[in-house]
């Protein structure tokens, strides 16, 4: 799977959070866009939905990955902060699959 | 007609069997598990062979789970272990094995099923729980202490999860006659039940019932609830 269509995934699930939010807590579908922490647009169960809502992306893609991660709620580590951290954290799962 | 889907653990005998049958007569599409071969034939019934406590083999039978169906409506994690024995005299791997079935089986279980179950309208996990916890039942410290996990799990995924529309209580029966129960001593059963409001041994349909209260659309305000059979309560 290409970077591109990680991101995309990335961004289809992003799609699935603002469909249940308010017009003003819409939150920018791009790759600098910033998901978790001090300037991150999603609290931590906004974060842990979203994060299903990627696995299940993938697995619709035929693709498991496990997201679960110790230090997912860190603000500072988590690779969850933002797209860019995001894409790369589960590029990585992915070529350690292959 | 009624297109739900559910999936439930320990499918192949006893109370899990049940409640799997009941709910095929009502029209569900029931996904069922357990350690053991099919036991169940009906058009609308997939059989997954596997070990509950194993994350690989779980996170395969939710891979191959999609083919099937993208949304769960219900998830019931029956399948348990029990063993009695004196504290002091409980071996090791007996803790493990019960552990591993009651606690971690129902963890991933939970855990993996998450995503299927957010894309249902109004979804519903039960966890089973036992009388044992209440009446802190002497020889059953390690099964009771399982169960008493169990509980904690519910409750918590029930607050974190809430917001998600899933709902997760868990269901307390009392004795039953099921295989779980087979080694029991008879008269070990009589005391049981004598410690229960309502004096008698529940039927699976006692528990079917209380199943078809939590998974109903209409229990929309039901979750965190722990519900033990025979009056039995904390």
């Amino acid at each position: 799977m290409t970077s591109t269509q990680v991101q995309n995934i990335l961004f289809s699930a992003i799609e699935m959070s603002n469909n249940i939010r308010e017009d003003d807590k819409q939150i920018p579908v791009g790759e600098t866009t910033e998901l978790y922490g001090k300037d991150g647009h999603l609290d931590s169960m906004g974060l842990v939905a979203f994060l299903i809502d990627v696995e299940e992306l993938f697995l619709d893609e035929e693709i498991q990955i496990a997201l679960s991660d110790e230090r997912a709620m860190s603000q500072k580590n988590s690779p969850f902060r933002s797209v860019a951290t995001l894409s790369e954290y589960i590029e990585k799962l992915l070529n350690e699959k292959n | 007609m009624n297109t739900r889907s559910m999936l439930i653990t320990g499918a192949s005998r006893g109370l899990g069997k049940e409640i799997a049958e009941h709910y095929l007569q009502e029209g569900w599409s029931v996904y069922g598990c357990a350690r053991s071969e099919k036991q169940i034939e009906h058009e609308k019934y997939v059989h997954f062979q596997l070990d509950i406590s194993s994350p690989e083999e779980v996170s395969d039978l939710f891979y191959k789970l999609r083919k099937f169906t993208k949304q769960l409506d219900a998830l019931i994690n029956n399948a348990g272990i029990a063993s009695m024995n004196a504290f002091a005299l409980t071996p090791s791997a007996t803790y493990e094995k019960i552990f591993a079935t009651n606690v971690h089986g129902t963890f991933l279980f939970c855990q993996k099923a998450l995503g299927l179950l957010k894309r249902a309208p109004a979804p519903s996990i039960i966890n089973m729980t036992t009388v044992a916890v209440p009446l802190q039942l002497e020889g059953e410290s390690i099964y009771a202490a399982s169960k008493s996990a169990v509980e904690t799990l519910t409750q918590i995924i029930a607050k974190e999860y809430g917001g998600f529309g899933i709902r997760c209580n868990a269901i307390g029966p009392s004795p039953i006659e099921t295989n779980l129960i087979a080694g029991v001593p008879k008269d070990k059963i009589e005391k049981l039940v004598s410690y229960q409001s309502i004096k008698k041994m529940a039927k699976p349909s006692d528990v079917i019932n209380l199943v078809d209260f939590f998974i109903k659309p209409e229990s929309g305000m039901i979750t965190g609830q722990i519900v033990y059979l025979g009056g039995i309560s904390k």
